[in-house]
C-alpha cells in the first residue's frame, strides 16, 4: 500500500457514519493496521486516522474520521463530515435497527451534506450471516436508489474492508466521471469469491 | 480514547509543596482566607484571595524547595482610578485580542466588540461595536488571532473579526445536559479545545477538527497546558494527558479533597518555566514537570528499558529532547543492557548512539592497562551502571545476578531479570560467543566512523583479537589483508601462538613489513607441500580472488600471495630470495615477479639472470624477453642470451618431438604447432634484432635442422652463397632464394644461384626445373654466355636446349617488350628504387610520447618496426601482426599502398 514515490498525492477527508457498534472503529482499525479486536472500546468524541493507498499510478492519502456512534455525540458529525470527500455509512447486517438508523445518516448527508461527497454503504459483519436481518438485496436496492456504492464488509475477516476504501479512491480519482456512471454495486452474494479476488488488488 | 490504556503510571509532573497560604501569611485563623485567583511568572507566585489581599511568593531557583512566601501585598495597586465603561452591564464572558488593543464580551444576548485606544491626552477612547446576536447566554468567549470563539449553553460557534459579514458560524451544537461549555486555546492559540462533558473537541482556528478528540476520565475543572501535556484538574486529582495523542499519562490525587480547582500553568504566562499550581480554596498545590531526562532515568533505575524506550521515541517525536541526549540514553541503555546480558539488544542501541565513542567499549575486550586505556572516555552517564570490565567478568556476575533472581522468583520475590532468562538460562559459553559477535558487530559499524587514528588502531586491533576469539578465520584474513589500522606489535605473537600464520602473513603484507610475511608464506608453502598442514584454500579470501582457477592448494595460495608482495617490492635482495620458492611452485608467478612493472625501482638485469635458476630455461627466456622487448635493452649480450635461448628451446623441442615417434595425432599436432610457434618466435626475434652475436647463435644450431634460422643467421654475416645454399637447396625453396636475390640486387646472384641448381655438389643431382624456372623468371638479366658456360654436359640435351631456347626466347621477349617498356620503366624502376631505398633508410624521430600503433605502449627505447603507411609499432606487435597488415590494421595484401612520392610523374 505504500505510495508511489513521485506521483502527485491527493488529500481526501473521509468520514465514517453509522450506528453504535456497527463497527466503524473496526473497519478503520482493518483498513489502517490490519488489526481486528473482539472488544473494540465505543468512541467518544472522534478518532483520526491517516492511511494511504496506491490506485494504479496515483496516490490518495485518506484523513479519516471515526465518529462516534453513540447519540450523544450526534451533534458533533457536521464538523466531522463537512467538507468531507467521502462518507463510509456503516450498518450492522445483524440489527435491522441500525440499518434504519444508516438510511437517516444517508437522509442527513444528503441534506445537509456537500453534494460531491462519495457515499458508500457498507453493511458490515458480513461474516455472521447465519444471524442476518438485513437482506443483502434490500440494501443494494436502498443504494442504488440514492447513489451510493454498497458493498457488504467484515472488520473480522477482513472481506471488502480495502475494496471499501480502493473504490472511493477510484472514484475520487475519477472525479467527474464518477458521478455519470450508474451508481451502486454488484451484489456481493458469494462472499468467499469476492474475497479471493480482492485479496489480488489491494490486500 | 484512553479508558482503555494501562492504569497510568508515568512521572510526568512531580508535586513539590503545597501551601497553606493563610498559615503562610502568617494570618490568624480568625481571618479566614478563600483563595480566589493565582499567577506564575519567572520567580514568582502570586495568589489573590477572596478577602481581597494578594500573596506574593519566590519560586525557588531549585525546583524541588517550596516557594518562599515573600509578601503580603497592598490592594488596589492600580495607579489609575478604574473607570467603568459606559453603561455595560450583566457581562458574561470577555476576551481580549492577542494585542490586548480590543475585547470581545457578552451581554446578554448580544456580542459586542471594543476597541481600546489612549488618546494624547492619555485617555481611554472606547469604540463599541454590536457584532451579532446569539441565541442562549454567552458561557466562554477565545480570542484567537482573527476569530473569537463563543461557547453557549447550545453549542460553539465562532466569528471572524476580519470578516464580520459573514455572522456567527456554528462549529458544533451540545447535546442536552452537558456541563457548562469551555473553550481552551492551545498551543499558543494555534488550536482551540472545545468541551463536551468530559471530551475535549480540538479544532483549528477556523473551527475545522484537529486530531483525535481527548477523552478526559472526569469532567475538568480547568484545563493548563504544559507542553507536551495537557493538565487537568478535576474531581480531587489532576491528570496529565499527551498533548500529541490524548493519551492519559498520570494521575496525581490531591492530598485532600478541596473545592474549586483553579489551575495555572507557568507556560500560560509565556515564562517557560515548568511550575504548575493547582490552587483550591484553602490550599495550593505546586507541580514541577519532570523532565524528559529524569522520566527516562527514573524507568531505566527500575530496569523498565522498554516503557523507557517508547518515552524517548515519545520525547523524540514531540520534540522534548535534543538529538545528543537521545544519543546518550541510547548509549546508556546499551550498557544497562550490556550488564544485564542483553548483548545483542546492547549493541543496537549503542548503534543508534550518534556520540558513543568507540573506546568505550574497549574495557570490555582489554584488560586495563593497555595501549588504550587513556584513550577510554570516563563517562559514567547516569550511574546506573558499572564501570566497564573484561567482557568474562561481565558474563561472570550477570550470571551470579541470574541464579539470585531464579532463587528469589522461586521464593515468590519480584525481580526485575529478563523473564526470557529466568525461563531459559544460557551458558555462560553462549553468552561469551554472543557478547563477542555483537561486539564485533559494533566494531565494524565503527570502521565506518570518523575516528582519530589511535582509535581505528583500537577498533582494529581489537577486531581481530575477537575475530580471533571466535576462530573465524575468514574474518581474520580478510581484515588482515585489506586496508586496515591494526596494531602489528599487539597481534603477531597472538596470530603465531595460536597459529594464525596466514592472517599474520596478511597482516605483515598490509603493514608492509614484506620479509615477515615473506618468511611466513615460504614457511606455509613448505608446509604444505610437505602434508604438514592443514589446507586452508577453501577460504572466501583466496576464492573469491581466483575464482577462475577453482580450489587451489594452499602453497599455490602461498605462491600467489608471496608474489603479489614480490611484484611490488623494489627490494631486489628480498625479491631474488623468495624468486627461487616461488618458481618451484609457479613458474609463471616468478616471471611475473621478475617482468612487474609496478615496482618503484627495476631490479639489476645482471643480478636477476645470475639468480635464475638455469633449470628454469622459461623463466630466464621470458625474462629475457621482457628486457628486450618491453624494456628496450640493447644490450647486445642479452639479446644473444636470449637468442641462444630460444635457439636452444627450439632446438630441444625438435629433438624430443622427433625421439618420440609412438604420439597420437593430436599430441603430435600441438607438438608441432609448439614448435612452429617456438621457430616463429626465434626467426623473428633473429630477423628484428642486430644486436646479437650470429656466429655465436650459428654455433649452437650449425648441427641442427633449424635452416632457415641458419639462413637468417648467415644473411645477418652477409654470407649470400650460403643462404642461397641453404634455401635453394637445404630448403629448396626457389622462391625464397630468388627473393634473396632480388634482395640483394645484383645479376651475379641470380648466377650464384644458378650455379647451385646446376651444380649442388655433395652428390645432389642438378635442379633443373628450378634452373629452367629462375631463367624463365630472371633470364633477362643474366648474361646469356654466363649461362651457357654453366650448363653443364650432363645436362640432357632436350632440357638444355630447352633452357637456352626458354632463355633466349625470354631474353627476345623482353628485349622486344623492353623495348617498349624499358624507357618507361626504366625511369618507373628507378624511380621506384630510389623512393624504395628512401624509404627503407628514412629517419624516424621517437621522442617520449611515441607509442605503438597497436598496443598503444611507450615504445622509449624498444626494438621497432614502421611500416609503409607510416605506422609504427613494437617489435612484439610486429611479431603478432606480420608484415600484411600494418599497425593501423591496414592489410597490404589486399590494397597496396602508394606513395604520391613514389608514383613516376613524368
Ligand atoms: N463479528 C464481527 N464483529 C465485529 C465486526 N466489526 C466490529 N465488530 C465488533 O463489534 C463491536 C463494535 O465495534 P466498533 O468497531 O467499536 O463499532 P463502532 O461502530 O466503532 O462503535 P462506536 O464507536 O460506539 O460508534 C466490537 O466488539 C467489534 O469487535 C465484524 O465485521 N464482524
Ligand atoms: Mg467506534
Amino acid at each position: 500500500m505504500a505510495a508511489n514515490a513521485g506521483n502527485k498525492i491527493r488529500n481526501a477527508k473521509l468520514v465514517l457514519l453509522g450506528d453504535v457498534g456497527t463497527g466503524k472503529s473496526s473497519l478503520v482499525l482493518r483498513f489502517v493496521k490490519g488489526q481486528f479486536v473482539e472488544f473494540q472500546e465505543s468512541t467518544i468524541g472522534a478518532a483520526f486516522f491517516s492511511q494511504t493507498l496506491a490506485v494504479n499510478d496515483e496516490t490518495v492519502k485518506f484523513e479519516i474520521w471515526d465518529t462516534a456512534g453513540q447519540e450523544r455525540y450526534h451533534s458533533l458529525a457536521p464538523m466531522y463530515y463537512r467538507g468531507a470527500a467521502a462518507a463510509i455509512v456503516v450498518y450492522d447486517i445483524t440489527n435491522a435497527a441500525s440499518f434504519t438508523r444508516a438510511k437517516k445518516w444517508v437522509q442527513e448527508l444528503q441534506a445537509q451534506g456537500n453534494p460531491n461527497t462519495i457515499m458508500a454503504l457498507a453493511g458490515n459483519k458480513a461474516d455472521m450471516v447465519e444471524a442476518r436481518q438485513v437482506p443483502a438485496e434490500e440494501a443494494q436496492t436502498y443504494a442504488q436508489e440514492n447513489g451510493l456504492f454498497f458493498m457488504e464488509t467484515s472488520a473480522k475477516t477482513a472481506i471488502n474492508v480495502n475494496n471499501v476504501f480502493h473504490e472511493i479512491a477510484k472514484r475520487l480519482l475519477q472525479g467527474q466521471q464518477a458521478q455519470d456512471t450508474p451508481a451502486g454495486m454488484v451484489l456481493n452474494q458469494r462472499p468467499a469469491e469476492r474475497m479471493v479476488s480482492s485479496s489480488s488488488c489491494c490486500s | 480514547m484512553g479508558s482503555n490504556s494501562p492504569p497510568p503510571s508515568r512521572a510526568a509532573l512531580e508535586p513539590f509543596a503545597t501551601l497553606d497560604p493563610a498559615a503562610l501569611a502568617g494570618l490568624p485563623p480568625s481571618s479566614p482566607l478563600t483563595v480566589r485567583s493565582a499567577a506564575v511568572s519567572a520567580q514568582h507566585l502570586y495568589i489573590g484571595t477572596g478577602g481581597g489581599k494578594l500573596l506574593l511568593f519566590t519560586l525557588q531557583s531549585q525546583p524541588q524547595s517550596p516557594p518562599e512566601f515573600l509578601r503580603l501585598l497592598p490592594i488596589p495597586l492600580l495607579s489609575r482610578p478604574v473607570r467603568r465603561l459606559g453603561s455595560l452591564r450583566n457581562v458574561s464572558a470577555v476576551a481580549a485580542s492577542d494585542d490586548r488593543s480590543s475585547l470581545a464580551l457578552s451581554v446578554g444576548k448580544k456580542l459586542l466588540l471594543l476597541h481600546l485606544t489612549l488618546n494624547d491626552a492619555d485617555e481611554l477612547e472606547v469604540q463599541t461595536r454590536e457584532i451579532a446576536a446569539v441565541v442562549d447566554a454567552v458561557k466562554a468567549l477565545a480570542w484567537v488571532g482573527d476569530s473569537v470563539f463563543v461557547a453557549t449553553a447550545s453549542g460553539y460557534s465562532l466569528f471572524s473579526t476580519t470578516n464580520t459579514a459573514q455572522g456567527l458560524i456554528d462549529i458544533f451544537t451540545l447535546p442536552e445536559s452537558t456541563r457548562p461549555p469551555r473553550v481552551k486555546p492551545l498551543s499558543g492559540g494555534d488550536e482551540i479545545m472545545l468541551l463536551v462533558d468530559n471530551v475535549g473537541v480540538v479544532v483549528g482556528r477556523s473551527g475545522h477538527p484537529i486530531g483525535s478528540s481527548f477523552v478526559f476520565n472526569t469532567a475538568p475543572d480547568c484545563i493548563a497546558e504544559v507542553f507536551p501535556y495537557v493538565v487537568v484538574a478535576g474531581d480531587s486529582k489532576v491528570d496529565v494527558y499527551r498533548r500529541r495523542n490524548g493519551a492519559h499519562l498520570q494521575a496525581i490525587p490531591f492530598a485532600r479533597a478541596a473545592t474549586g480547582a483553579l489551575i495555572v500553568a507557568s507556560e500560560d504566562a509565556g515564562t517557560g518555566s515548568d511550575v504548575i499550581v493547582v490552587a483550591t480554596a484553602y490550599k495550593v498545590f505546586c507541580y514541577r514537570k519532570v523532565s524528559a531526562v529524569e522520566q527516562i532515568k527514573a524507568l531505566l533505575r527500575t530496569k523498565s528499558y522498554g516503557e523507557a524506550i517508547s518515552l524517548l521515541k515519545e520525547f523524540e517525536d514531540d520534540g522534548e529532547i535534543s538529538k545528543d541526549m537521545i544519543s546518550f540514553v541510547h548509549a546508556q541503555l546499551g550498557f544497562l543492557l550490556f550488564f544485564d546480558l542483553r548483548f545483542e539488544d546492547a549493541v543496537n542501541h549503542f548503534l543508534l548512539s550518534e556520540t558513543m565513542q568507540p573506546a568505550e567499549i574497549f574495557p570490555f575486550i582489554m584488560r586495563d592497562p593497555n595501549r588504550w586505556s587513556d584513550l577510554v572516555p570516563r563517562k559514567h552517564y547516569w550511574g546506573l551502571h558499572a564501570p566497564p570490565k573484561p567482557l568474562e567478568e561481565v558474563i561472570d556476575d550477570g550470571l551470579v545476578t541470574l541464579q539470585q533472581a531464579l532463587f528469589l522468583k522461586k521464593a515468590g520475590v519480584d525481580t526485575v531479570v529478563d523473564e526470557d532468562f529466568l525461563s531459559n538460562p544460557p551458558s555462560r559459553a553462549d553468552l561469551l560467543e554472543l557478547a563477542i559477535r555483537n561486539i564485533i558487530r559494533y566494531l565494524c559499524a565503527s570502521r565506518e566512523k570518523e575516528l582519530s587514528s589511535a582509535e581505528m588502531e583500537g577498533v582494529d586491533t581489537l577486531l581481530m583479537y575477537l575475530y580471533r576469539a571466535l576462530d573465524l578465520v575468514a574474518d581474520m584474513e580478510k581484515l588482515a589483508s585489506s586496508q586496515n589500522s591494526c596494531v602489528v606489535e599487539e597481534l603477531e605473537s597472538l596470530l603465531d601462538d595460536s597459529g594464525h600464520l596466514r592472517t599474520l602473513a596478511f597482516l605483515y603484507g598490509s603493514k608492509g613489513m614484506c620479509s615477515k610475511s615473506l618468511g611466513i608464506w615460504r614457511i606455509l608453502a613448505r608446509n604444505y607441500s610437505t602434508g604438514l598442514w592443514k589446507n586452508h584454500a577453501s577460504l572466501s579470501e583466496t576464492d573469491s580472488l581466483e575464482t577462475s582457477v577453482g580450489k587451489m592448494s594452499g602453497e599455490e595460495i602461498a605462491a600467489i600471495e608471496a608474489s603479489k608482495i614480490l611484484q611490488a617490492s623494489s627490494d631486489q635482495d628480498l625479491v631474488l630470495e623468495h624468486l627461487g620458492w616461488v618458481a618451484d611452485i609457479d613458474q609463471e608467478l616468478a616471471t611475473a615477479i621478475l617482468t612487474s612493472e609496478t615496482r618503484e625501482k627495476q631490479l639489476s638485469p645482471e643480478m636477476v639472470v645470475a639468480a635464475i635458476d638455469p633449470e628454469k630455461v622459461g623463466i630466464h627466456q621470458r625474462y629475457l624477453q621482457w628486457l628486450i622487448e618491453e624494456q628496450g635493452c640493447e644490450e647486445p649480450h642479452y639479446h644473444t642470451s636470449y637468442a641462444l635461448s630460444l635457439s636452444k628451446s627450439a632446438m630441444d623441442a625438435v629433438h624430443s618431438e622427433s625421439n618420440y615417434g609412438d604420439k597420437n595425432n593430436k599430441e603430435f599436432d600441438s607438438d608441432m604447432q609448439f614448435i612452429y610457434l617456438l621457430r616463429e618466435k626465434l626467426q623473428l626475434f633473429l630477423q628484428a634484432s642486430d644486436l646479437y652475436d650470429p656466429e655465436e647463435v650459428l654455433d649452437v644450431i650449425s648441427e641442427s635442422e633449424l635452416w632457415l634460422e641458419k639462413a637468417i643467421l648467415y644473411r645477418k654475416m652477409g654470407q649470400e652463397n650460403i643462404v642461397l645454399q641453404i634455401l635453394a637447396l637445404k630448403l629448396e625453396d626457389s622462391e625464397a632464394a630468388e627473393q634473396y636475390c632480388a634482395e640483394i640486387g645484383r645479376d651475379d646472384a641470380y648466377i650464384q644461384l644458378l650455379d647451385l641448381y646446376l651444380d649442388p655438389k655433395n652428390g645432389k643431382e642438378p635442379m633443373f626445373t628450378a634452373a629452367v624456372r629462375l631463367l624463365h623468371n630472371h633470364g633477362e638479366s643474366l648474361d646469356p654466355l654466363q649461362v651457357l658456360e654453366r650448363l653443364s654436359a650432363d645436362m640432357p640435351l632436350q632440357l638444355a636446349s630447352n633452357t637456352i631456347l626458354r632463355m633466349l626466347r625470354a631474353r627476345v621477349h623482353h628485349h622486344r617488350q623492353g623495348q617498349i617498356v624499358h624507357n618507361l620503366s626504366r625511369a618507373t624502376n628507378l624511380d621506384a628504387k630510389l623512393t624504395r631505398l628512401e624509404e627503407r633508410s628514412r629517419h624516424v624521430q621517437l621522442t617520449d610520447e611515441s607509442i605503438c600503433d597497436s598496443c598503444r605502449a611507450r615504445l622509449g627505447t624498444k626494438l621497432f618496426v614502421m611500416y609503409p603507411d607510416d605506422s609504427v609499432v613494437c617489435y612484439r606487435c610486429y611479431r603478432n601482426q606480420g608484415d600484411s597488415a600494418s599497425g593501423r590494421g591496414r592489410n597490404f595484401s589486399n590494397g597496396a599502398i602508394f606513395k604520391q612520392s613514389w608514383l613516376v610523374s613524368r
